[in-house]
């Protein structure tokens, strides 16, 4: 697993019946603690300055797949540090040979957190105070396709 | 499985400590070794961190785990979790919901060989106060604690006083209902006397006495031995530690000091917490003379 958040390894096209329907790349939580899928506030991904919306957007969890809403509701299914999340974007064609630019943001709920800190969360902005053990919320890098 | 006899306050450590290197250049392994290396014993985990599939571990991981303790010496101490009642956006989860949650970590708990549990309570406000239906919560619990043995403990932590109400109104829980599965874990932030110039430090905060732990000792099962500095002499030089583990041992207060270090300079790029936790083991280990 490597230190940055937008791990290099898992990064490709994904073929399905013989048709590129999109491109997967992988995660890991930032966090010093686990958390349950329902903490997790998914934000928006830029490829190259495209915007990709959330809804677009599959995490794939030791091979199951999560949409946006049922992980809404999903207080059970527990992502662990150690265990790296695949985000299967939908894209058909998906990306081309050679180098793209990723800047995604994520980011969580705590329950022993105040209320009101926890209302101001933004997966695509920084929290106001940044405390290293959560995180940050935008990750970036540049990554090839091959 | 391993055991430690001795009577007292004994030395461990929070493997909370290792966030920064846990899963990237540290695996479950290493933080057992380096905790050996330092002659502790007693160790905390962070059951959503530390636990391969958490809250459903493998026969398989299981098994490693006690083979960890048996070859590390090593004592599963306190198993740190949380009550996630604010898990979903939008609602809070029932009191139903939130006891089931607890009585999954105290049976994974138990399988594990742990008798302390740091139950960390969902919070409602920026005073750090519990949801109003706590006690409900672990009362839903209390009965299947005192069937496997274990003592659900909040951690009282800075800017958190031990003479507040938030303490008193955990201790008149635990006179009214006379349980012996219900308890304090304390942090010892709540002693830190000195702050660096300009160093942040919440107004809410006003530092206790060593002195005020003791009519406290009768339900604390454990305590976060936090340490803030320690000086290249191996001083903790912002929290008493000499005065602390004095009281704590003319009281005959018997359990473990697990070492935490919260300092966010631990995710600087080359940064070695075991040397710092190493620091603090020195010091700890020549006031208790173990």
């Amino acid at each position: 697993m490597e230190k940055q958040v937008i791990q290099s390894v898992g990064f490709r096209n994904i073929c399905e019946n013989g048709t590129v329907t999109g491109f997967q790349f992988k995660i890991r939580l930032p966090y010093y603690r686990g958390v349950f899928l329902s903490q997790l506030m998914p934000g928006t991904l830029f490829v190259d300055g495209e915007r990709i919306e959330k809804e677009d957007i599959t995490w794939c969890l030791k091979g199951e797949d999560y949409t946006l809403e049922e992980m809404k509701e999903d207080f059970k299914t527990h992502w662990t540090p150690t265990d790296l999340m695949v985000l299967k974007v939908k894209k058909p064609g998906g990306l081309a040979q050679g180098y793209h630019d990723l800047k995604y943001g994520f980011c969580f709920t705590s329950s022993y957190m105040p209320p009101f800190l926890q209302a101001a969360l933004d997966p695509d902005k920084e929290s106001f105070v940044f405390m290293p053990e959560f995180g940050k919320h935008v990750n970036e890098r540049r990554l090839l396709i091959v | 499985m391993y055991t430690y006899d001795r009577k007292g306050p004994k030395r461990g450590v929070a493997l909370y400590s290792y966030s920064a290197e846990f899963g990237l250049t540290k695996t479950l392994e290493d933080c057992f070794e380096d905790v050996h290396d330092m002659g502790a014993h007693g160790i905390e985990i962070l059951a959503n961190t530390h636990i391969e599939n958490y809250p459903y571990p493998s026969d398989q991981w299981v098994e490693n785990w006690f083979r960890l303790c048996d070859k590390y010496e090593i004592v599963p101490v306190e198993y740190g979790h949380w009550i996630d009642s604010h898990a979903v956006r939008g609602r809070e989860l029932t009191t139903e919901e939130s006891v089931e949650m607890l009585c999954r970590d105290l049976r994974l708990a138990h399988r594990l060989g742990f008798t302390v549990m740091r139950t960390k309570m969902p919070v409602i406000n920026e005073k750090l106060e519990p949801v109003t239906n706590w006690r409900e919560i672990i009362k839903g619990a209390l009965p299947l604690a005192e069937k496997l043995g274990i003592q659900m403990c909040p951690e009282i932590h800075t800017p958190s006083n031990l003479k507040g109400e938030m303490v008193s109104e955990y201790v008149k829980f635990i006179e009214e209902t006379g349980t012996k599965n219900f308890g304090l874990n304390i942090d010892f932030s709540v002693f830190r006397t000195v702050f660096g110039e300009g160093e942040w430090k919440d107004p809410a905060f006003t530092p206790n006495v060593p002195e005020d732990i003791i009519p406290l000792l009768p339900y604390v099962y454990c305590c976060h031995a936090k340490f803030i500095n320690m000086s290249d002499d191996f001083e903790e030089t912002t929290i008493p530690y000499p005065e602390i583990i004095r009281i704590l041992q003319e009281h005959g207060w018997n359990g473990y000091l697990l070492s935490e270090y919260e300092g966010a300079d631990k995710y600087d790029d080359g940064y070695e917490v075991g040397q710092t936790l190493r620091k603090q083991h020195i010091m700890m280990k020549n006031l208790i003379g173990d």
